[in-house]
């Protein structure tokens, strides 16, 4: 449908193809469509399912490392771990705000997450085991979502462009740390060696599903293409992620769970075995590892915020008064 | 759509004290104090700000140059003139930032007045908001607020020498 001409997209979407026509120009002149702009309503619906999507990744996100603070090994680890989930929270604020500039609400979405209809990232629905783990999502995890966010921050509509300039620049302190992290406990005693091996072993498959379905089996990615906020697809990103990750991995010594993996001479790629994608649509459909007990840390947090979002209201109640 | 939510406010921030003031997004608060320690917690997580403002995002009106182009021109109407700060967004990427003030009557008759004013600026679209509007953050407090950001020189990705780290592995390994 996505390859076809303005004037059947624009019967099928029921939009006026003039108006239709005008949009898809201004984005092939990579001009930024604004909240005040006119916008096909599907294009709207696709962004507000994007942005809330990522919005609540980043709130759960915080959740699989923040576990860990209290138990960081050292005083500069902590401090950075307290830094990487003050910004996860941040960086949740900044794409709610994305998205309300859309005309979503904060309440429609958070109950949306609550009530376990919203969709998060998968990735955060495996635990986090050791302390090694917080090296393997910095370097991993943060780094496969690097490559979507760069993506993301050349997108055509321009609040989400903006906020992902920002969360880029912020989410390369998150994959260095990791990076660094994994780098030195690689070199480091065999107790040591025997936990990064072990992480990255439990890491490597989920973050390789953490760009979604294979193209063919992508259903949003032809008019996310099409109407610039995807430029690029799942499997473009899935494969730089690996040609950039596993020689980085193997020049630490550390050995992929995928006895497949080879290096393709004639592309220059390397080639991993098949993804179990069984495993990723039982995560996504809430049967992963730990999805109940995510879901119960956010509403027991936002349970517990509940008295200090009545009292902010009422000292501004009586503040007016006065 | 029922809307309970608390108000939005917008988000301006001074990364220097040679700096514009730009917006850098929105908070949800209850009150302008609160939304000025939002902002703070959210926006100035860095080392970049030395003042931060809110205001109610109802305050500002926006103008673009295609709504210029379409509307006639507002006349200065006699009436209680105040002061208003003066913003344009200049490209698409850009955040908007300040370029003065300007005292008028209404918002509409400000952008006439900004126009007017700022002859060699043609920003994509002007924001007028009443300064009487506007929260600032103290400068008294200035040090509380955004000093300690500064020292937390572990948020920089400079920190970390990955590559070079990365390089020596390598060198060792062709060694070995």
């Amino acid at each position: 449908m996505y390859g076809a001409d303005v004037e059947q997209i624009a019967i099928q979407l029921n939009e006026d193809p003039q108006k239709l026509a005008d949009f898809e120009a201004r984005i092939a002149r990579g001009e930024k469509i604004e909240p005040g702009d006119w916008m096909p309503a599907e294009y709207r619906r696709q962004l507000i399912r994007m942005i809330s999507q990522h919005a609540h990744s980043e709130v759960v996100g915080m959740l699989p490392e923040g576990a860990w603070i209290t138990k960081a090994p050292s005083l500069r680890r902590k401090l950075i771990l307290l830094a990487k989930v003050q910004d996860e929270a941040g960086h949740g604020q900044y794409l709610y705000h994305a998205a309300e500039t859309l005309g979503a609400t904060r309440e429609e979405m958070l109950d949306a997450l609550l009530d376990g209809k919203a969709k998060y990232s998968s990735i955060f629905n495996y635990h986090t085991t050791t302390w090694a783990d917080n090296g393997a999502i910095g370097w991993l995890v943060d780094g496969a979502a690097i490559l979507n966010q760069t993506m993301l921050a050349r997108c055509s509509y321009g609040p989400y462009s903006r906020a992902m300039v920002r969360i880029c620049m912020e989410e390369n302190f998150h994959r260095k740390q990791g990076q660094e992290m994994i780098i030195l406990y690689s070199q480091g005693t065999p107790a040591q060696r025997a936990m990064v091996q072990d992480a990255i072993t439990r890491w490597w498959w989920p973050t390789l599903m953490m760009f979604g379905p294979h193209d063919a089996d992508s259903p949003n990615s032809g008019v996310l293409i099409r109407w610039g906020i995807k430029t690029r697809t799942n499997d473009e990103l899935r494969q730089e992620f690996i040609n950039q990750l596993v020689p980085d991995l193997q020049a630490c010594g550390i050995v992929l769970p995928d006895p497949d993996l080879h290096y393709d001479e004639a592309s220059k790629n390397w080639r991993t075995g098949p993804i179990d994608w069984d495993e990723f649509w039982a995560v996504l459909k809430g049967n992963g590892p730990a999805n109940a007990e995510r879901m119960a840390a956010r509403r027991q947090a936002h349970a517990d915020g509940q008295w200090v979002r009545e009292a902010a209201a009422a000292y501004a109640a009586k503040s007016q008064i006065q | 759509m029922t809307d309970t939510q608390w108000p939005r406010y917008m988000v301006f921030q001074q990364e220097g004290p040679d700096q514009p003031v730009v917006h850098n997004g929105t908070v949800h608060a209850p009150d302008a104090e609160l939304a000025m320690l939002n902002a703070r917690d959210v926006f100035v997580r860095r080392p970049e700000a030395v003042a931060l403002w809110v205001v109610p995002a109802d305050a500002i009106f926006t103008q673009t140059q295609e709504e210029l182009a379409k509307n006639e021109l507002a006349g200065e109407a006699s009436g209680y003139r105040v002061e208003y700060y003066v913003f344009g967004k200049f490209a698409q990427q850009a955040q908007c930032r300040q370029i003065g003030q300007v005292a008028a009557s209404s918002p509409q008759t400000a952008v006439q007045a900004a126009i007017a004013a700022f002859p060699d600026q043609q920003p994509l679209w002007w924001w007028v908001l009443p300064i009487s509007a506007v929260r600032k953050s103290e400068s008294t407090q200035a040090e509380s607020m955004f000093l300690a950001a500064r020292y937390k020189t572990f948020k920089d990705q400079a920190e970390y020498p990955v590559v070079s780290m990365m390089r020596q592995l390598r060198d060792k390994g062709k060694l070995g």
